[in-house]
């Protein structure tokens, strides 16, 4: 598996908060990468420096053998890197289909053809129901399904989602989490950023987790559960009631 | 009915009724018939008046609507780009002796370069900081035209010699002029359904709902402000121009008002903001509204037709947010029988 995107002692900070702490990660082309760690361990940081949105201090990023590092989050976006935002921003003033068109566009140069990609895609996410819809019209769930079409409709090499489960009931993540698994398969690499993590632990191929902007551990879902530092993080240490 | 109805039938159908994107409805096909048949009624000169201007700001506010309407930057400042597409094709006329057949599109180039200027300048600024922007842009221009005497003929202004011939863009009868400025309303508004239909009109609506979500869709945000600055600074442009060969005559002061600017951003204000159709319907009620106010009022009561044309503005506004394409929109979902 050669990689599709390498993350090289990358750091970013905030004043005198460092974000992200000399974080290198490789993910392999096919692969489902999870991505945990608790509140404010760095993970929407790590995002927005690949995604262009911010540049890193220091450090380099690699995308399908290119260097991305400081690109501007259109560019990065063109050359196959789509993403959901956890909060979505979807735009208002126009329908559900519409809005899936605008990254569409990146593959389909005519407005036909990108409906149609748009439509393929919103009826993937299973919202065919909802072509013409205003926006606002939707609910937390359906909004979250609407962001990843968007980033699917521009058919990435490479998406990054960005707690697309929060929100939904339990039906709805299992729904999802079968969709999302699905995604390699169609030659789509994933790095999934997720607080439900029943959902990120079953489908992961590999996982890689963050605390305060340091990576301190990777592998196989089932070996992280176990894994000391990992507990320690999401726990707090082991109390001696002796 | 007999096969030929049917297919006639048929064919009409592929029309919808009411304006839609991307889409020529038969709506916009009876305003055109209705406005050709006005400009070829020969109707007298005070009505001549009234029309033509009413076409004028027609197209002028479709103009704005391009940059303020659909991109989402609402500009007070349109009146700098009117002022430099007037004063151009009149300098060259005046000065230069060309002909403003071709003027008019120096004045379009060199407007369309203050739009991209502008937007370049205060890309930064969102909001009211960048509707400040505009308006203070927009008395720069003005001073600065007051007082490049040597070119513009400073406050004294710059006429236009008279004389009527094709060449000179200069017309004796009122439905000439109306003719011109309905042909610009036509060219501005396909430009506007072209947007509208095109992956660029949605590019605009993106980076004016949500620029964040517009760059992750591979949209460079600055360079499309900058692009539907300059193609609705270039239109605003050649509004002027016609104008110019219209009034024969320019002064600053008069020319890049704010009264101006506003009046180009409260058409489709009221008619309906980011609609092709909006902007047509805001001049056509609005403009002989105010020009039939002031010549009927403005002597017999001097300031009342502004109050009554304000109140008039208030209640559109207050019941049809949307503007009337809103309310035709509206119109549309209505079914009074289900």
């Amino acid at each position: 598996m050669s990689a599709l995107l390498e993350v090289h002692n990358v750091s970013r900070k905030f004043g005198a908060l460092m974000a992200v702490n000399n974080v290198s990660f490789s993910v392999g082309q096919g692969e489902l990468l999870g991505l945990i760690g608790p509140n404010g361990a760095g993970k929407s940081t790590l995002y927005n420096l690949i995604a262009g949105v911010l540049p890193p201090t220091v450090g380099e990023i690699v995308f399908n053998g290119q260097k991305v590092t400081g690109w501007k989050p259109y560019d990065v976006a063109r050359v196959g890197i789509g993403r959901t935002f956890q909060i979505p921003k979807p735009y208002r003033q126009l329908s559900v289909v519409e809005n899936v068109m605008l990254t569409a566009f990146l593959r389909e140069k005519s407005t036909a053809g990108a409906r149609k990609l748009a439509e393929a895609t919103l009826a993937d996410v299973g919202l065919a129901d909802y072509f013409g819809t205003p926006v606002n019209a939707l609910t937390v769930g359906l909004l979250k399904r609407l962001e990843v079409a968007r980033a699917l409709a521009m058919q990435p090499k490479l998406v990054l989602f960005d707690e697309i489960m929060a929100g939904l009931t339990p039906t709805e993540v299992g729904v999802m989490t079968k969709f999302v698994a699905g995604l390699p398969e169609r030659g789509i690499t994933v790095v999934w950023v997720e607080h439900v993590l029943y959902a990120i632990m079953k489908t992961a191929t590999r996982m890689i987790v963050l605390n305060r902007g340091e990576l301190i551990a990777e592998g196989l879902p089932v070996a992280l559960a176990r894994d000391p530092a990992v507990v320690k993080a999401y726990l707090g240490e082991e109390m001696d009631f002796a | 009915m007999s096969v030929a109805e049917t297919q006639t039938f048929a064919k009409i159908r592929r029309f919808p009724i009411l304006p839609e994107r991307g889409k020529v409805s038969l709506f916009e096909i009876l305003l055109l018939v209705v406005c050709v048949a006005l400009v070829a009624a020969r109707l007298p000169p005070s009505m001549g008046d009234v029309l033509l201007l009413t076409f004028l700001f027609a197209g002028l506010g479709l103009a704005w609507n391009i940059a303020g309407g659909y991109a989402g930057l609402i500009s007070f400042g349109h009146a700098a780009f009117f002022g430099v597409g007037a004063y151009t094709s009149t300098i060259l006329f005046v000065h230069f002796n060309v002909t403003p057949w071709l003027g008019i599109w120096c004045g379009a180039l060199l407007a369309g370069i203050f739009g991209a200027v502008l937007a370049l300048v205060c890309a930064r600024l969102r909001g009211p900081f960048f509707i400040l922007s505009t308006l203070a842009f927009a008395e720069v221009v003005r001073i600065g035209a007051l007082n490049w005497s040597s070119l513009t003929g400073g406050p004294e202004g710059l006429s236009i010699p008279p004389t009527a011939s094709l060449i000179n863009m200069v017309f004796t009868s009122k439905t000439t002029y109306a003719a011109l400025m309905l042909g610009y309303v036509v060219v501005v508004y396909a430009i506007s359904k072209a947007l509208e239909a095109s992956r660029y009109g949605y590019y605009l609506l993106a980076i004016r709902d949500n620029e964040d979500a517009a760059s992750a869709a591979g949209v460079n945000p600055l360079q499309g402000r900058v692009a539907a600055m300059a193609l609705s600074a270039s239109l605003t442009g050649i509004g002027g121009s016609l104008f110019a060969q219209y009034f024969l005559y320019l002064d600053p002061t008069f020319v890049i008002s704010p009264e101006i600017s506003f009046q180009f951003a409260l058409l489709p204000a009221v008619g309906g903001l980011g609609t092709a159709i909006g902007p047509v319907l805001g001049s056509l009620l609005i403009t002989p509204l105010s020009e039939l106010l002031r010549s009927n009022l403005g002597n017999a009561a001097a300031g009342l037709h502004l109050v009554i044309y304000s109140a008039g503005l208030i209640v559109v506004m207050l019941y049809f947010p949307g503007g009337l394409a809103g309310a035709i929109a509206k119109l549309k979902r209505w079914r009074p029988f289900s």
